[in-house]
């Protein structure tokens, strides 16, 4: 009977393993193939960034300074419980929000405006993209500087060497407005950058479809905000959680520009000036810079799905 | 509803020296569904897009019933568009993408989703109107893009290949709504496809368009059974017409390898007017036939195509001292193998084309 013969076929069988046995191993190994590469990197990763962040968390939950030298005391949540009432961190904080939030925003309006202008074919498009691209090469503590000194200041500075010749008087614009110098000099470098990611987006439209709105008889604002805006939205939505992710942790160009006067010290260059940058408390400083991380958790989580989002809606299209 | 003319229109891309449509002349009637057809690269295309206002027209003149719309922008020219992918408005609902034109134009909102609700109802989309186009098969999207452009109740209908994106089947489906459809819309159509077939079962009239220069517009039938040149006669028709270098000789007939093909006094006379000259047979208008001698060609069966009602038999000849292929039709379920030797006899017209492709008789 045929029965009778597939029982007897494993128990006779001379192999120790079963087939099942030896698929499961054959896909262990080939997992281990694909990992092994990686596990140097992931190591290196994790002693630089993951250990740091443990002892950050272990120091947070201290009452820690180094200058003048004291015993590490743990105090618990101490340091987070302080953070609601310490008027300078709120006011660092107000300082990130503002910073981060205006700068983000003023940068994705400008780079989806150059990448529209950009996006159409001239001459010397070529020129003009790298000339535009070439702000975000730029280092963000050379940035700093120049704008600082050849640009907004009162000595050797070019915007008031106009003002000057304008006949009205010369401004120390890093002074007397310093968010603001910042913000500009923030909105400067990432503009390219959001123009590079919304010109990604552009390109990826088909032509028919803009060709199929022009039939249907919309404007040329029509399509803009009926059709391009729409496709855009992603790639919005990535250029601001990707700048936010950066400039919430913005440091160089306020240490070069104000050196963290009132108005332009965010939360990093707060937790700097606790720390390292002369108050040499380490336990706050931790517990502000863990704070930061949440934070940055948790746009970065959004960042990551919205870019997932994305990749999906391509493999659709 | 309107008629469409195209005056000498030329369209010269920029950066290249040769017209991709060349002084094209058509005429369309109100009502009347032409099919452009053409080998990739012909300008067919090209020549949709400059009646759609979306390609330049650098010479010549466009008109739309009795308006000049040379220089008008398409969304003022009041013609509806379906492209090749369809270019549904991915982030809009069926509905939605179906109603945009009608919202551009300002229409209330009530009177679009009538509008709407019928031209869905007669393509079967009601189910689909809240649906994104990614979530719609190949069909369905083809419908919406058919529906975005019947909603609109314009004066033309422009399609460009709108059924080369669907698999075989459905295509031939869709193809017969399609013309169900046009007939009783009545809306002036033009259509540009690279498939012959459509080109003959949709088209009141086809017009052959070989590098930017109009071939032939006639019917169907007629394009068939008389085309205009030589382009023509080898384009249309599958498998394609029998075409070969025959000389001219006397012009009392033309010899096709050892079988004669005698000419009439006129025809005659023009053919004998050349040295060389094209014979042209469609393989249905040839049969296998007994040996007789010089009314017959003798050949060797190199392949048979099978196709149960009918059989294509291509066999090698030899014609002016080398071998040539002719196709023959033949009965299907046909006895007929490779390596028989067969003799080829003429059981229809013969078309007749001059050195510059023209057409003789």
């Amino acid at each position: 009977m045929t029965t009778t013969a597939v029982p007897e076929s494993i128990d006779d069988s001379p192999a120790p393993v079963t087939a099942d046995e030896e698929r499961r191993r054959h896909q262990r190994r080939e997992a281990w193939r694909r990992r092994l590469p990686l596990l140097p990197a992931l190591l290196f990763t994790i002693v630089v960034t993951q250990v740091p962040f443990l002892f950050s968390l272990w120091y947070s939950l201290t009452e820690w300074t180094i200058v003048p030298p004291s015993d590490r005391e743990f105090i618990g949540f101490g340091n987070y419980t302080d953070l609601a009432t310490n008027e300078f961190f709120r006011s660092a904080l107000w300082t990130s929000v503002l910073m981060t939030v205006v700068s983000v925003l003023l940068s994705v309006v400008l780079g989806t405006a150059l990448a529209v202008l950009l996006d159409r074919k001239f001459f010397g498009q070529g020129f003009v993209r790298t000339l535009l691209i070439t702000p975000f090469l730029v280092m963000p503590v050379v940035a700093g500087l120049v704008w600082n000194n050849q640009i907004l200041g009162s000595a050797f500075g070019v915007l008031n060497w106009l003002l000057e010749t304008l006949g009205f008087g010369s401004v120390e614009f890093v002074s007397r407005f310093p968010l603001w110098s910042i913000v500009t000099v923030l909105v400067w470098q990432w503009t390219p950058f959001m123009m590079l990611i919304m010109l990604a987006g552009l390109q990826s439209q088909p032509d028919s479809v803009l060709e199929a709105a022009r039939v249907d008889g919309a404007s040329t604002s029509g399509i803009f905000f009926q059709i391009t805006l729409p496709h855009l939205r992603p790639y919005l939505e990535l250029g601001v959680l990707l700048g936010s992710i950066y400039l919430i942790q913005v440091f160089d160009h306020i240490d070069v520009m104000t050196g963290g006067g009132p108005d332009s010290t965010n939360v990093p260059y707060f937790v700097f000036q606790r720390s390292i940058g002369g108050g040499w408390r380490f336990g706050q400083a931790s517990a502000y810079s863990i704070v930061v991380v949440v934070f940055s958790i948790i746009i970065a989580t959004f960042g990551l799905r919205v870019l997932s989002g994305l990749l999906e809606g391509e493999d659709a299209a | 509803m309107a008629q469409v003319r195209y005056d000498e229109a030329t369209r010269i891309y920029p950066g290249t020296d040769i017209a991709a449509v060349d002084r094209l002349d058509l005429d369309i009637a109100d009502g009347e569904f032409l099919v452009v057809v053409g080998p990739s690269g012909s300008g067919k295309s090209t020549a949709l897009r400059m009646l759609a206002g979306l390609e330049f027209i650098d010479n010549g003149s466009i008109h739309i019933g009795e308006r000049d719309v040379t220089l008008v922008p398409p969304k003022e020219r009041d013609i509806a568009m379906v492209f090749q992918n369809y270019a549904l408005y991915p982030q809009m609902s069926v509905a939605a993408n179906m109603g945009f034109a009608l919202k551009q134009q300002g229409i209330p909102k009530e009177e679009r989703q009538r509008r709407v609700a019928e031209a869905a109802r007669i393509l079967d989309l009601e189910p689909y109107l809240e649906r994104k186009p990614k979530n719609l098969s190949g069909g369905q999207r083809q419908r919406v893009a058919m529906g975005r452009a019947i909603v609109r109740e314009p004066q033309v209908f422009l399609m460009d290949e709108p059924l080369s994106n669907l698999d075989a089947k459905l295509r031939v489906q869709t193809r017969t709504q399609l013309a169900d459809l046009q007939a009783d819309l009545g809306v002036t159509t033009v259509y540009v496809t690279h498939d012959q077939v459509e080109a003959m079962t949709l088209g009141d009239r086809v017009a052959v368009l070989e590098s930017g220069k109009l071939q032939q517009c006639a019917s169907p039938r007629e394009m068939y059974s008389r085309p205009a040149n030589r382009f023509v006669a080898g384009f249309i028709g599958s498998p394609a017409m029998n075409l070969l270098e025959v000389d001219g000789g006397d012009g009392s007939g033309v010899a096709l390898g050892s079988m004669t093909v005698p000419l009439d006094g006129e025809v005659g006379r023009s053919v004998g007017a050349h040295p060389s000259v094209t014979l042209g047979v469609r393989p249905e208008h040839l049969a296998l036939v007994p040996s007789d001698g010089d009314r017959t060609l003798p050949g060797r069966v190199s392949v048979v195509e099978d196709l149960g009602s009918e059989a294509f038999v291509h066999i090698d000849v030899e014609h002016r001292g080398e071998t040539t292929q002719i196709v023959v039709r033949g009965e299907g379920e046909s006895d007929v193998r490779r390596d028989d030797n067969v003799a080829i006899g003429l059981g229809g017209p013969i078309h007749l084309f001059g050195p510059g492709g023209e057409r003789l008789n």
